[in-house]
C-alpha cells in the first residue's frame, strides 16, 4: 500500500497545480484525497490520450500539471502522448498504475498483458521511469520532476500497490 | 455553404491577442494570415487532441481567449473530449468545428457518417450549452463577434465547402512552436 497523504505531500513540494487523468482501483484513494485538496485541481478526461494534450496545454499556459492514469489507458494514449507532451518537449511527470504487476510473479495463474507489455512500451516510447512499491519509494516523485526538468521531456512514476 | 478562407480572413481581421490553435486543413491557410507565437498549428498527428490541448491552455490562462479550430474528422477522433470540455467548463474557450465531411489533407476521403452527423446535437448532448451552426456568410458575419466574446465553452460549427489543402508543414518544428507559445504566455 502507498500513502496518498505522502504522495500529495510530494506533489505539493513540486508545486503541482492540476492532476489530469482517469481513476482506477489503485489510484482511487489518491483521487479521493486530491478531490478534497484546496489547491490542486483534479480534471477528469474521457480517455487517457486527452490527459497528455490537456496537461501539455496547462504547462504551456504556466501551470504545473501531473498526469494520473492506469497502464491500460497509457497504451491507448500513445499518439496523444507522442504528438503532444513528447514532441513538444514538455517536462511532464505522469504517475501510472501498474495493473497486473502481481500476475508476473512465478506461479501466478494467468499473466496480465497490461503488465507484461508495460515496461517494454515505456522503453520503446523513450520514457524514463521508476516504480513505487512502498512509501519509501515516494522519494522517486521529486526525482522524476527533476529528470523531466533536466531533459525537457516526460518521465513516469509507476504506482505498483494500491494507494490508501 | 461557407468558404473557409473567407471565414479565416474575417477571424484574423478581428483577432487581437487570442491564442489560436489550428489543425489539419486550416493550419496552413491560417498561417498565411497569422503565424506568430500565439498561433499554434497542432499538426504533429495526435489527431483529435487539439481541443484537449486548447482546454489546458484556456484553464491555465483564464484571462485570455483561446480558440481551437478543429476539423470534423479531428473531432470524430476524440468525441469524448466534448464531454471533457463540458465537465470542466472554460469560459474563455471557443471551439470551431469546420464541417466538410472529408479528410481534406489526405485527398477528401469521407469521414465516417459524413452528411448524417448533427454536430450541434452531439455537442449539446455532451453538455455544451452554447453551440451554433453556421451555414452561410450572413450567419457568419452575425456571429463573428460572439466567437470572441461569447461565454465558453462554446462551439461554432462552420459548414464549409470542400477544398484541397496539402498535408500541413509548419515552418518551425513543434518543440520550437511550443517554446515560443509558452514564452508569449508566461515569459
Amino acid at each position: 500500500m502507498l500513502s496518498s497523504e505522502k504522495i500529495i505531500d510530494a506533489l505539493e513540494e513540486q508545486g503541482v497545480t492540476h492532476v489530469v487523468g482517469v481513476p482506477d482501483n489503485g489510484s482511487r484513494a489518491l483521487f479521493e484525497r486530491l478531490w478534497a485538496h484546496p489547491q490542486i485541481e483534479v480534471i477528469l478526461t474521457s480517455r487517457e490520450g486527452e490527459a497528455f494534450g490537456l496537461a501539455s496545454g496547462l504547462y504551456l499556459g504556466g501551470a504545473t500539471p501531473l498526469v494520473l492514469i492506469q497502464n491500460t489507458g497509457f497504451f491507448e494514449a500513445g499518439d496523444g502522448f507522442r504528438g503532444t507532451a513528447y514532441n513538444m518537449g514538455i517536462p511532464l511527470v505522469m504517475m501510472v498504475g501498474y495493473r497486473g504487476y502481481k500476475t508476473m510473479e512465478p506461479g501466478a495463474p494467468r499473466v496480465d498483458t497490461a503488465a507484461t507489455f508495460f515496461e517494454p512500451t515505456l522503453k520503446a516510447w523513450d520514457i524514463p521511469y521508476t516504480a513505487m512499491h512502498e512509501d519509501g519509494d515516494i522519494a522517486q516523485i521529486p526525482a522524476a520532476f527533476a529528470k523531466a526538468r533536466e531533459t525537457s521531456l516526460p518521465t513516469a512514476v509507476l504506482i505498483v500497490p494500491e494507494t490508501v | 455553404m461557407l468558404d473557409k478562407y473567407e471565414c479565416l480572413k474575417k477571424l484574423a481581421a478581428r483577432r487581437t491577442d487570442e491564442v489560436v490553435v489550428t489543425t489539419m486543413s486550416v493550419a496552413m491557410p491560417w498561417a498565411e494570415l497569422s503565424d506568430g507565437p500565439l498561433d499554434f498549428a497542432h499538426v504533429e498527428s495526435a489527431m483529435g487532441h487539439a481541443a484537449d490541448f486548447a482546454l489546458g491552455l484556456a484553464i491555465a490562462q483564464p484571462e485570455r481567449r483561446v480558440f481551437v479550430i478543429n476539423g470534423d474528422g479531428s473531432t470524430l477522433m476524440c468525441l469524448g473530449t466534448l464531454v471533457t470540455l463540458a465537465q470542466r467548463p472554460a469560459p474563455n474557450l471557443t471551439m470551431v468545428i469546420t464541417e466538410n465531411g472529408t479528410y481534406e489533407v489526405t485527398g477528401n476521403q469521407p469521414v465516417p457518417g459524413a452528411g448524417q452527423i448533427d454536430y450541434e446535437q452531439i455537442c449539446r448532448g455532451a453538455g455544451i450549452q452554447n453551440v451554433y451552426t453556421i451555414e452561410d456568410a450572413d450567419q457568419f458575419d452575425a456571429h463573428l463577434e460572439a466567437h470572441f466574446t461569447g461565454a465558453g465553452p462554446q462551439v461554432f460549427i462552420w459548414k464549409i465547402a470542400q477544398a484541397s489543402e496539402p498535408v500541413p508543414k509548419p515552418k518551425r518544428p513543434i518543440r520550437e512552436r511550443a517554446h515560443n507559445l509558452r514564452q508569449a504566455l508566461v515569459g
